[in-house]
C-alpha cells in the first residue's frame, strides 16, 4: 500500500520527480528529495536493519539521523543513514547485520540467549581457562562491526577549505535564523549552519499552535529576513562536528570539510527529542513524536493509519492533531502525568475526541509478525517507574513518543559548558560557556517560541557588542519555564526485559543496573563497562536514561551522576574528511627529470626523490647497482647529491661557532679547506655529521645530512640563542644543487668544463675547497670521498642543476661516465668503511663505540656533548661497531638489524651489509661485544630465516686501506 | 609567435618540464627565460582575461634576493631602497622592485616582472664588496634559488587560497602589500599581496625543492574557479592596462 499525502505535505520531496531504486533486490519508488527511509515507509517497508547484538529487526525513530536504527548498507558506503541519505536513481540498498535475510534473520535466535549474554559477558566468559580467548576471537571478531567494506573503491575527491565570520551561529531554526538576522549587522559577516536540507528546523514539522499555521508563517517571514541580508551566509546539509579551541569549527558539507574561525559562536543546536522505556520499545512502529511529524510534514508520508501517543508533555497532543489531519486514527493518547496542565494545542486536541488515559504508560509493545508493532499494553502508573495492574491492549500500527528531550549540548560541553540537570523539574542547565559562545533556543532549555526569538535577538546583541559593531543594551536573561517537556521518569522496566536504554548496542535497563551492580557506578565507568553511549549515535539517546537508571540504582541523583562525556565528532564523518586532498609534499632536485630520462627508479628519502638506481634493459637490479659500482671504482660516475644539506655559517665568530657545536676543531681551520663535522648532542650521542667548508675567514660552508638538517639548523639556532655569538646562520639546503663527480677519470672530465680553478692535486688537494665556474655556472667545488675515489662535490645554485648535469654528462661522454643511484653509493661507502648516521648509529651511539675518535678533538675547551663523552670515555665501552666479511660466499646476505648470537644471547646487530661488487664478498657493519671487536674475531650472525652465518670482524675500511684512491 | 629552447640557457625553472607538457611557448625577459604565455591553449588576450578571473604563473626565473641581520636594513637605505616601515609588509619601489619586509632584520627584494629593473644584481654585486667579512652585520641570502616564485592572480584567487591556507586572505582582510608567512599546501610560504593594476594579485616564495607539489595543489584547489596557468605576459598586460 502507497501511503503518501498530497501536497501541501511533503516540502521536502518534489513530486514532479519520480526516483526509482532497489532495497534488498526490491524496487522501490520515491520522489526527488526522499531519503531511503522516507521513500521505504512511504512503501510501507518500515524494517531496515537488524540491530548489532540481538539482530532485532529495526526501523525508524528519529528521521533525523540522530540514531543507529536506520544504518544501511550501500555498495561503497556501509552504515549509511537512510533518514539522511537522499535517494538517486538506480541507487542499491540493504540492510545490515543479517544472516539468511533481512525478513527472517538466523542470528536473530541470539536473542533468545539474551539472558546468558549479560552486560560484560565477554570480559567473563571468554578468557577462563587459560588459552580460551585464541578459539572464541576468530567467532567474535566475524560478528564484531556492522556493514562491509569496499576494499576496491577508489576513494572519492574530499577537501578542506578555511573560512572566517565575525559569527557563526549552529542551527538553522527558528533561534538559528532569528540570532542569524539580528546579528548580521554592519560588515558583520554571519554564517548559518543547519544540518537539515531546509532552515527551519522544528519551524517545518512542529505544531506551534491549535490551527498548525504559526510554524509556516514565522518560518517564512525569517525566510525573508535572511534572504534579504547580503551579510549572512547560509549553509545548509552541513554538520558542525566539534568545537575546538577559539572558536574553531569544523563543519563537513558534502565531500569537504570546512574549517571555520568563528569571533563569536551562537549555539542554536536545540534539543534531541527521547525515546521512552518499556518492553519492545524498539519495535518498528516505534517512532518518536517527531519522527511521525516529519514524516507527514517534510515527505508527505501517512506513518500509519491506527496510531498510539505516549506522551509526557503537551507536544505529544500536537503530534496527535497533525496525525489526526494527515487522516491517520488516534486509538489513544497515553499521558504519563496524572494531572496535565493542558496547553491551547493538547486542549485543541482533547476537543477533537481523542480518547486520553492520564497517569498511564505503555507497559509493552507487541507486534504480530516480528516485524511491526501491532498492539501496546497500557498500564496504570503506581511509582517511579511502576505500573499497576489496571491494563489495556490497544491496537496499532503506530506509537509515538513524547517523554522529553535533551539539549544538544555536545558542542556546548566541548566549549567547556558544564551540563547541569534539576532531578525535580527535569529541566537541563549548560553554565560557564566561553564568553564568545552563546546558547539560544531549546539547547538553552526554552521551548516557548516567543521565548526563543527573545532569546536569540539577546545572544545576537551579545555577540555584536563584543565585535564592537553595535553598543545596544542587551535584555535580561530570559527565564526557563516553571513547565518543562521532559517527563522525569518515562522508564518502566518489564519482567521480560527488552526496554532498550540504548538502541545501537542491545543494551537494556538490567544491563545497566547490572554494571552498577558489578560495581562500576560512575557514569563514565558504566558507559565503558557496558558500552552505553559508545556506538554510532554516540549516547544521543541514551546518554540521559542511562544517569537516570544509575542514579536510581546508587541512590543518588542525575545531578550527582552527570552524563558521559560527549567528544567530537558530534556525527559520523568520512576518513576522507579528515585526509581531505591526497597529496603529500615532495621535494625534487632540480636534476629531476634527467634521472627519469636515465632510467632512473626512484625512491623517496624523506620527503626527497633520489634515484636508487639507473635500470637497464633486461639487467637485474642488482646488476645494474653493481655495474654502477664497477664504473666508479675503475671509470667515473655522477651521483646527485642536492638533497644533502647546506648551510651558511657567516660572521667574525663563525669558527668559534663550529668549534662549539661540532666535536672537531675549526678556529684554525685554513681558508680553502673541508673538515669532516661530527655532531654529537648533549648525551654524547652522535646525531648528524657533514663537511665544514671553509670559504673565507668567516665564512663556513656545512653540509649535513638529507634528513637531518633541518634538526642541526633548529640546534644551531638553539645554541646560538644561548651563546649569542656574532654570526649568521641560514638554511640554504634548497638553494644548491649538488652532484658529485667520482673516479679515477673525474678529474679529466671536470677539466674540461672548468677552467677557472686549477684541479691538479697539488693546487686542488683532497678535502680543499674552491669557489669557480663550471661552463659559466657558479659553483662551489669540494673534494671530498664518501665513495673513496677521486671525487669533486659540485655545488651550484639550485636552478642551475639540469644545466650542470648535461654539461658535466656531454663533457663525460668520451670516457663513457654513467650516472649512479644511492644504492650504488651505499656500497661504495661501505666498502670504505663510512658509516650513514641513523643507519650505522642509533639512538646511544657515541663516537668511541663508531670508530669515530678521530673526530673529536680533546683540546678544545667545550663543544656540544664534550662533557658527556669525557664522562663515558672513564667506563668500559659495551659494544663496538666493527666492519665483519661473510665467510661463506655461498651464505645467504645478512640484512639490517638481524642479531649476533653468542650461544643463545643476543650481543649485537647488524646495522649494514651488502654484497662489494669491488672485493667479490658480502661485508658489513654490525655492533658487537668489546669481546668480539677484534680483528680475526668470528661472529655468528641470525639471517633471515634463522640461518646462522658466520663472518669474520675484520679492520676497516675494507677497500683501499691507505686512502690513496681518493687522494690521487 | 617563435618560442625559445627552455634549455638553451642555463638557469631553468623547475617548472619547465610542467609549462612543456603544457605547450608553453618561452620568452626572454632581461637576460630570463619565462612562459610568455601557453600558445596552444590560449591566446594572450585569453590568458589576460584568466588572469583577471583566476590564474597561476612561474616567475621563478625572475631575480629576486634576501638579506638578514642586524646591518641590513640600514645597509639596504643607504642603497636607496624605501623600505616599508613594518615587518609583513611590501613597498613597491620606483624602479618597479618590490621590497618585502619579512622581520626586522630581514627584508626580501623581488624585481619587477618585466625584469627591467636592475636592483637585484646591483644589489648582490654591491653586497659582496661591502660586506665580504660580514663584520656589518648584512647577509645575503640566495632567496633566487631557494624560493620559487609564483603568481596568482585574479578576483578568485582568495577564495581558491581558502582551501589551501590558514590565513585569512580575502581583500578587506588581507591588503596590498600585506605579508603572511604562512603554510600553503603544507608548505612552509611567504605570501604577499601584490596587486596588479587593478587585479588582485599575490606573489608566493616557498621552497624550490618543493615547487611542483606546490603547483600541483595550486593547480588543484584552482580547478573549482576555472583557474589554470598563464604566462607572464598576461600578468605584465594587467600592469599595462591599468
Amino acid at each position: 500500500m502507497y501511503t503518501r499525502l498530497p501536497a501541501p505535505y511533503g516540502s521536502l520531496i518534489n513530486r514532479e520527480i519520480g526516483v526509482q531504486f532497489e532495497f534488498e533486490n526490491k524496487t522501490v519508488n520515491g520522489f526527488e528529495g526522499d531519503t531511503i527511509a522516507s521513500a521505504l515507509l512511504a512503501n510501507q517497508q518500515w524494517l531496515l536493519s537488524r540491530s548489532f547484538k540481538y539482530h532485532r529487526p529495526r526501523g525508524a525513530l528519529t528521521m533525523a539521523g540522530q540514531d543507529a536504527n536506520t544504518m544501511v548498507q550501500l555498495p561503497s558506503n556501509p552504515n549509511a543513514l537512510a533518514d539522511k541519505e537522499l535517494i538517486k536513481e538506480g541507487m542499491q540498498v540493504s540492510g545490515q547485520n543479517y544472516t539468511g535475510s533481512l525478513e527472517n534473520d538466523r542470528g536473530a535466535l541470539l536473542g533468545l540467549f539474551s539472558r546468558f549474554l549479560p552486560v560484560g559477558f565477554y570480559y567473563k566468559a571468554f578468557f577462563k581457562p587459560r588459552g580460551m580467548w585464541e578459539k572464541w576471537a576468530s567467532l567474535i571478531r566475524k560478528k564484531a562491526g556492522l556493514g562491509v567494506i569496499d576494499q576496491q573503491l577508489k576513494s572519492p575527491y574530499y577537501d578542506k577549505q578555511y573560512k572566517f565570520y565575525d559569527v557563526v551561529i549552529i542551527g538553522g531554526g527558528p533561534a538559528g535564523m532569528q540570532a542569524a538576522i539580528d546579528a548580521a549587522v554592519d560588515n558583520c559577516e554571519v554564517l548559518l549552519v543547519d544540518e537539515n536540507p531546509s532552515l527551519g528546523g522544528s519551524l517545518n514539522y512542529a505544531r506551534f499552535d491549535a490551527a498548525g499555521t504559526l510554524g509556516k508563517l514565522l518560518r517564512t517571514e525569517l525566510l525573508s529576513a535572511l534572504q534579504a541580508n547580503s551579510n549572512i551566509t547560509v549553509m545548509t546539509n552541513a554538520v558542525c562536528n566539534g568545537w575546538f579551541a577559539d572558536n574553531w569549527l569544523p563543519i563537513i558539507c558534502g565531500n569537504r570539510l570546512y574549517k571555520v574561525r568563528a569571533t563569536q559562536t551562537i549555539l542554536c543546536t536545540g534539543a534531541l527529542e527521547q525515546p521512552a522505556l518499556f518492553h519492545n520499545n524498539d519495535l518498528p512502529g516505534v517512532v518518536m513524536s517527531s519522527a511521525a511529524q516529519r514524516l507527514v510534514h517534510l515527505y508527505g508520508v501517512k506513518p500509519g493509519s491506527a496510531a498510539v501517543i505516549l506522551t509526557g508533555n503537551n507536544d505529544g497532543y500536537g503530534t496527535a492533531l497533525d496525525l489526526l489531519d494527515a487522516g491517520v486514527a488516534i486509538q489513544a493518547i497515553i499521558d504519563l502525568r496524572a494531572n496535565p496542565d493542558y496547553d491551547e494545542v493538547a486542549k485543541a486536541a482533547i476537543a477533537r475526541g481523542i480518547k486520553v488515559k492520564t497517569g498511564c504508560a505503555v507497559y509493552s509493545a507487541h507486534s504480530k509478525k516480528e516485524v511491526h508493532v501491532a498492539s501496546v499494553e497500557v498500564r496504570n502508573i503506581i511509582g517511579q517507574g511502576i505500573c499497576g495492574n489496571d491494563r489495556e491492549i490497544i491496537n496499532c500500527d503506530l506509537l509515538c513518543m513524547s517523554v522529553g528531550y535533551t539539549p544538544a549540548y555536545q558542542l556546548a560541553c566541548q566549549a567547556g559548558g558544564q551540563l547541569s540537570y534539576d532531578d525535580q523539574s527535569a529541566i537541563f542547565t549548560l553554565n560557564n560557556c566561553p564568553e564568545t559562545l552563546q546558547l539560544a533556543g531549546s539547547v538553552n532549555s526554552l521551548w516557548h517560541i516567543d521565548a526563543v526569538l527573545a532569546e536569540a535577538r539577546r545572544t545576537a546583541a551579545i555577540a555584536t557588542n563584543a565585535l564592537g559593531f553595535t553598543q545596544v543594551a542587551v535584555g535580561e536573561v530570559i527565564p526557563k519555564g516553571s513547565i518543562s517537556p521532559n517527563h522525569p521518569w518515562p522508564i518502566f522496566a518489564h519482567p521480560k526485559g527488552k526496554e532498550f536504554v540504548d538502541y545501537d548496542e542491545d543494551l537494556t535497563i538490567a544491563d545497566i543496573v547490572n554494571a552498577t551492580g558489578d560495581g562500576y557506578e560512575h557514569i563514565q565507568l558504566v558507559k565503558r563497562y557496558s558500552t552505553c553511549g559508545m556506538g554510532p549515535s554516540q549516547g544521543r539517546h541514551s546518554a540521559l536514561a542511562a544517569a537516570r537508571i544509575v542514579a536510581a540504582a546508587t541512590h543518588r541523583t542525575v545531578a550527582d551522576t552527570g552524563v558521559t562525556t560527549a567528544r567530537p565528532p558530534f556525527s559520523a564523518e568520512q576518513l576522507g574528511h579528515s585526509a581531505g586532498r591526497s597529496f603529500y609534499p615532495a621535494r625534487r632536485s632540480n636534476m629531476h627529470y634527467r634521472h627519469l630520462e636515465a632510467g632512473a627508479e626512484m625512491l623517496q628519502a624523506g620527503a626527497w626523490f633520489r634515484p636508487a638506481y639507473y635500470a637497464q634493459d633486461n639487467i637485474t637490479r642488482q646488476d645494474c647497482i653493481n655495474a654502477e659500482v664497477t664504473n666508479v671504482r675503475n671509470n667515473v660516475g655522477l651521483v646527485d647529491v642536492s638533497t644533502l644539506g647546506g648551510l651558511e655559517v657567516r660572521g667574525p665568530d663563525a669558527g668559534e661557532f663550529l668549534n662549539r657545536f661540532y666535536t672537531f676543531g675549526f678556529v684554525k681551520q685554513p681558508v680553502g679547506r673541508a673538515r669532516y663535522a661530527l655532531l654529537t648532542n648533549e648525551a654524547g650521542v652522535v646525531i648528524d655529521d657533514g663537511v665544514a667548508c671553509r670559504f673565507g675567514d668567516n665564512h663556513y660552508y656545512v653540509t649535513a645530512t638529507t634528513g637531518g638538517v633541518d634538526r642541526v639548523y633548529q640546534n644551531m639556532l638553539k645554541w646560538n640563542a644561548q651563546w649569542r655569538l656574532n654570526v649568521d646562520i641560514a638554511n640554504v639546503t634548497s638553494a644548491y644543487c649538488g652532484v658529485n663527480i667520482a673516479g679515477p677519470n673525474a678529474r679529466l672530465i671536470l677539466e674540461k668544463v672548468c677552467t677557472d680553478i686549477d684541479l691538479s692535486s697539488a693546487a686542488f688537494p683532497y678535502m680543499g675547497v674552491r669557489s669557480g665556474t663550471v661552463t659559466g655556472i657558479p659553483a662551489r667545488l669540494i673534494r671530498v670521498g664518501f665513495v673513496g675515489e677521486l671525487g669533486y662535490e659540485i655545488h651550484v645554485p639550485q636552478q642551475y642543476g639540469e644545466a650542470l648535469w648535461d654539461v658535466l654528462i656531454e663533457a663525460g661522454n668520451e670516457y663513457a661516465i654513467k650516472p649512479f643511484g644511492i644504492e650504488a653509493q651505499r656500497i661504495l661507502r661501505l666498502e670504505k668503511g663510512h658509516i650513514i648516521i641513523g643507519q650505522d648509529t642509533d639512538a646511544m651511539s657515541n663516537p668511541n663505540e663508531v670508530q669515530m675518535s678521530w673526530a673529536v678533538s680533546k683540546k678544545k675547551p667545550f663543544f656540544v656533548g664534550g662533557r658527556t663523552l669525557s664522562e663515558l670515555e672513564k667506563k668500559p665501552s659495551l659494544r663496538s661497531l666493527v666492519g665483519f666479511v661473510v665467510n661463506d660466499i655461498e651464505s645467504p646476505i645478512p640484512q639490517e638489524s638481524h642479531l649476533i648470537l653468542d650461544g643463545k644471547h643476543m650481543t649485537g646487530r647488524v646495522t649494514s651489509c651488502n654484497y662489494s661488487p669491488t672485493l667479490d664478498k658480502a661485508i658489513g657493519l654490525a655492533y658487537v661485544s668489546p669481546t668480539s671487536a677484534a680483528n680475526g674475531s668470528t661472529i655468528v650472525i641470525r639471517s633471515s630465516g634463522g640461518v646462522l652465518v658466520n663472518a669474520t670482524v675484520v679492520d676497516l675500511p675494507f677497500y683501499d686501506p691507505n686512502t690513496a684512491r681518493q687522494e690521487l | 609567435m617563435a618560442t625559445l629552447d627552455p634549455t638553451s640557457v642555463k638557469r631553468r625553472s623547475p617548472l619547465n618540464q610542467r609549462h612543456v607538457t603544457s605547450h608553453a611557448l618561452f620568452k626572454e625577459f632581461g637576460g630570463n627565460l619565462l612562459v610568455g604565455h601557453y600558445g596552444d591553449i590560449k591566446s594572450i588576450q585569453e590568458e589576460y582575461s584568466q588572469a583577471q578571473m583566476l590564474a597561476i604563473c612561474d616567475l621563478s626565473t625572475l631575480p629576486r634576493l634576501g638579506f638578514k641581520g642586524p646591518g641590513a636594513p640600514s645597509w639596504l637605505e643607504t642603497q636607496k631602497l624605501k623600505l616599508p616601515t613594518l615587518p609583513n609588509t611590501a613597498k613597491c619601489q620606483h624602479t618597479g622592485s618590490l621590497v618585502a619586509k619579512l622581520s626586522d632584520q630581514e627584508v626580501l627584494i623581488l624585481s619587477d616582472i618585466f625584469a627591467l629593473s636592475n636592483d637585484v644584481a646591483t644589489l648582490s654585486h654591491k653586497a659582496e664588496i661591502d660586506h665580504q667579512n660580514y663584520y656589518k652585520q648584512t647577509y645575503i641570502l640566495p632567496r633566487g634559488d631557494s624560493h620559487c616564485w609564483l603568481a596568482v592572480t585574479g578576483t578568485q584567487a582568495s577564495e581558491m587560497f581558502s582551501k589551501i591556507c590558514g590565513i585569512d586572505l580575502r581583500s578587506h582582510k588581507f591588503a596590498h602589500g600585506d605579508i603572511a608567512q604562512t603554510s600553503v599546501a603544507k608548505t612552509n610560504a611567504v605570501v604577499i599581496r601584490n596587486d596588479l593594476g587593478s587585479t588582485p594579485g599575490f606573489y608566493i616564495l616557498s621552497d624550490i625543492s618543493g615547487v611542483e607539489f606546490l603547483w600541483d595543489c595550486l593547480l588543484d584547489a584552482m580547478q573549482e574557479y576555472g583557474g589554470c596557468p598563464v604566462g607572464v605576459s598576461a600578468l605584465q598586460r594587467l600592469i599595462k592596462s591599468s
